[in-house]
């Protein structure tokens, strides 16, 4: 990447300060005496329950901060030590591996919880995740069980109806924990908030339609997306993707791209492997590879779809939220996501990286290869490790798998430009 | 011209030596071990002492498999599954998927008319399906790895063997064994097995022929029969099967010397002056 541009790394610097920030107001809500909730990330209704003073706690933000500072792995060995098995989800697995360590992380102790929000139904290992937090801490459980989206369906009212009758009946269970009452006008105020910072989030991901894309809509965007996951709904957020929008549109001016050449545009499916983060990156770096759109970083809302939190239909937007999230999507839909994803980015390849402790969302994804590389004609690379447990991260072995497909799309790429000597013989015998 | 490839693999390295003609002027195979690099330069230097060349006589060097970058003498590095294809369809034109089965590694592999790899699938995270399969069948019987074809095809009703682990496959062996059941049943068992993972692979990339089977372990009769019974339909084994990968190793260094290219074992060597010198020393 070029350097000395006026906002470089303001997107990753800022990112940084704010998460720091967020993370020191956490440890210090028992002192301040402010009530803590925990919450999962895809469709998360934040907004609600900042509006009666809750901290809200992500226990997945946690499970990455451990992977990618390298303490995941110790996290997971304790939590198999309690009698977890090894094909546990890695995420859940680190989490109580955090309880069992006094919930001491890399960036500081975690409260107790006051109140666990399942608010993601689309995965059942989740729902037991929040239900053996509740046992562990003694702490109040709600389960928000929100409708899964399937192919041919539309957002039914009558789903949206059973959701924001929910969440009404969780806005009194707040009521009660936090001694606030539900205050209408805050929920709209963040509400506004959150529309303010959506924009600004879709225009840097549609930045990534431009050749060269200003930044990897993976690599990148795993950092550029965390505000608007656990920060949405206030001013801060909304600051920070105006400055992160600073930088994008400063690269877009000067065709500054995350690499000094874009050689490959791919669409990525999944998470990264947390705990081996930068040396997965650099695997797809080296052949000058860009991520131009991925999943992954939708898994905490479809907003380049057009989806809008709406402070003039605050509960009804809420909920179209949480049934509208990536991860609440068949994989039909998921599918038809990836070829939007493709066509509209000018994509040259999909990438999969499959997670070996996640069934619930690994299993479809050799259906999306298949169907990418022999109907799409999309040529489709799979890899697998794990998104926290280090142990099944094999980087000889993902290095093979990569290299052996950006060579292919190589030599055909030559092949089509040098169709006379340069390309493979499939004559001559050997003696 | 002569140009070179070399495979350095999880047990064996392999190198290959090419002419202007693409004819192949030797083969060398050692077992890989623990210093790769010793590896390559022993199985180039066997390739070149059965051809009776120098190493400046060699234009450019392609090194492949997983020790790929540990070939000190190497131009280029390409990965295995380009060079099995390349190699593959050099020696049987007609071909559009390739099974390669090594020591750790299975892949199936989907080319182009023109043989470029169009899609490929290999074995994760786990050798079951792999040469390192029959390994541990061997070593459990107290077999070499040459005679388990000869004994399995001695089977008259082979066994099902139900694991899919390497490690935990001895145990099943052991079991069959206690129960009575014949070496050569047991045997066919395990290449049936593999032959079962190694189609599903296939089957990924999509079974189009002609199929032909690469790496070590298309030397064993019984693993070509099993996979020609599953499959219905006959492969293409070469004499050189474990030789393929270096073989399209050279091919593509052919290419790059047909270009002009000249690698460093060429150039940073004086040649026949170099020659004399050492032969002046002896």
């Amino acid at each position: 990447m070029a350097s000395n541009y006026q906002f470089q790394n303001t997107g990753r610097d800022l990112q940084k300060d704010l998460l720091g920030h967020w993370y020191k107001r956490l440890e210090d809500a028992p002192k301040t005496g402010t009530p803590v909730a925990y919450l999962f990330i895809s469709g998360n209704i934040c907004e609600l329950l900042r509006c009666f003073g809750f901290e809200i706690v992500f226990p997945e933000v946690n499970a990455l901060q451990c992977g990618i500072k390298k303490v995941a792995g110790n996290m997971i060995l304790k939590a198999e030590d309690l009698g977890y098995s090894s094909d546990v989800c890695g995420y859940v697995k680190n989490d109580i591996g955090l309880v069992a360590s006094g919930n001491r992380g890399p960036f500081g102790t975690m409260p107790k919880p006051d109140l666990l929000v399942c608010n993601y139904s689309g995965c059942n290992t989740y729902i037991k995740w929040f239900e053996a937090l509740a046992e562990l801490y003694g702490a109040r459980f709600f389960m928000l069980d929100v409708p899964y989206r399937r192919t041919g369906e539309t957002m039914r009212p009558e789903d949206l109806h059973y959701v924001v009758k929910q969440l009404e009946q969780l806005a009194q269970v707040c009521a009660e924990i936090s001694g606030n009452k539900f205050d209408m006008d805050k929920l709209r105020e963040q509400l506004e908030y959150a529309r303010q910072a959506e924009e600004l989030w879709v225009k840097i991901l549609h930045s990534a339609k431009n050749r060269p894309s200003p930044f990897d809509a993976f690599f990148e965007a795993v950092f550029f997306m965390a505000p608007i996951y656990v920060l949405r709904g206030t001013k801060e957020c909304v600051d920070y993707y105006q400055a992160a929008w600073n930088e994008i549109e400063e690269r877009i001016q000067h065709n500054i791209g995350p690499l000094s050449e874009e050689r490959f545009r791919v669409v990525m499916e999944g998470p990264p492997p947390w705990p081996n983060f930068r040396n997965f990156w650099e695997l797809f770096k080296r052949w000058g590879v860009v991520s131009v759109a991925s999943t992954y970083s939708k898994v905490g809302g479809i907003w380049d779809f057009g989806m809008r939190h709406d402070p003039s239909r605050p509960m009804e937007s809420l909920a179209e939220y949480a049934v509208n999230c990536y991860t609440n999507w068949d994989w039909s839909l998921r599918r038809s996501m990836l070829e939007r994803y493709a066509k509209e980015y000018s994509a040259d390849a999909l990438v999969i990286h499959s997670v070996k402790s996640c069934r619930a969302f690994s299993v479809g994804q050799a259906d999306v290869r298949e169907h990418f590389s022999k109907v799409q004609g999309l040529p489709t690379l799979f890899v697998e490790s794990d998104l926290a447990d280090p142990r099944y991260f094999s980087e000889a072995q993902l290095r093979n798998r990569i290299d052996a497909f950006f060579e292919s799309l190589e030599h055909r790429r030559m092949a089509s430009r040098q169709p006379v000597t340069a390309a493979p013989t499939k004559s001559g015998s050997a003696t | 011209m002569l140009v070179a490839g070399v495979d350095v693999g999880s047990t064996g390295t392999k190198a290959a030596l090419l002419d202007e003609n693409k004819k192949v002027r030797a083969l060398a195979l050692v077992d890989t071990g623990a210093n790769v690099v010793r590896a390559a330069e022993r199985a180039f230097r066997e390739a070149l002492a059965k051809a009776e060349l120098e190493e400046w006589d060699v234009s450019f060097t392609v090194g492949t498999g997983y020790g790929r970058y540990r070939v000190p003498f190497g131009d280029l590095q390409v990965t295995e599954i380009s060079c099995h294809a390349k190699g593959a369809c050099f020696l049987f034109p007609q071909t559009h998927t390739i099974l390669d089965m090594g020591g750790q590694d299975t892949k199936a592999i989907r080319v182009s008319e023109t043989a470029e790899v169009k899609d490929f699938s290999m074995n994760d995270k786990c050798a079951a399906g792999t040469g390192r399969f029959l390994t541990a069948a061997a070593q459990v019987l107290n077999l070499g790895l040459d005679d388990l074809a000869s004994i399995a095809s001695e089977s008259k009703k082979p066994l099902k063997i139900s694991n899919v682990c390497t490690v935990f496959v001895e145990q099943e062996i052991m079991m069959h064994l206690a129960k009575g059941c014949a070496v050569e049943d047991v045997l066919a068992g395990v290449h049936s097995a593999i032959a079962g993972r190694s189609i599903a692979l296939l089957r990924r990339v999509g079974l189009e022929p002609e199929i032909t089977f690469t790496g070590g372990v298309a030397r064993n009769r019984a693993m070509v029969t099993a996979l020609e019974e599953r499959l219905k339909v006959k492969l293409n084994v070469a004499p050189e099967s474990q030789h393929i990968g270096a073989i399209g190793a050279a091919l593509f260094a052919w290419e790059r010397a047909a270009h002009g290219e000249v690698g460093k074992t060429r150039s940073n060597s004086n040649g026949p002056a170099e020659r004399d010198q050492r032969r002046s020393l002896t």
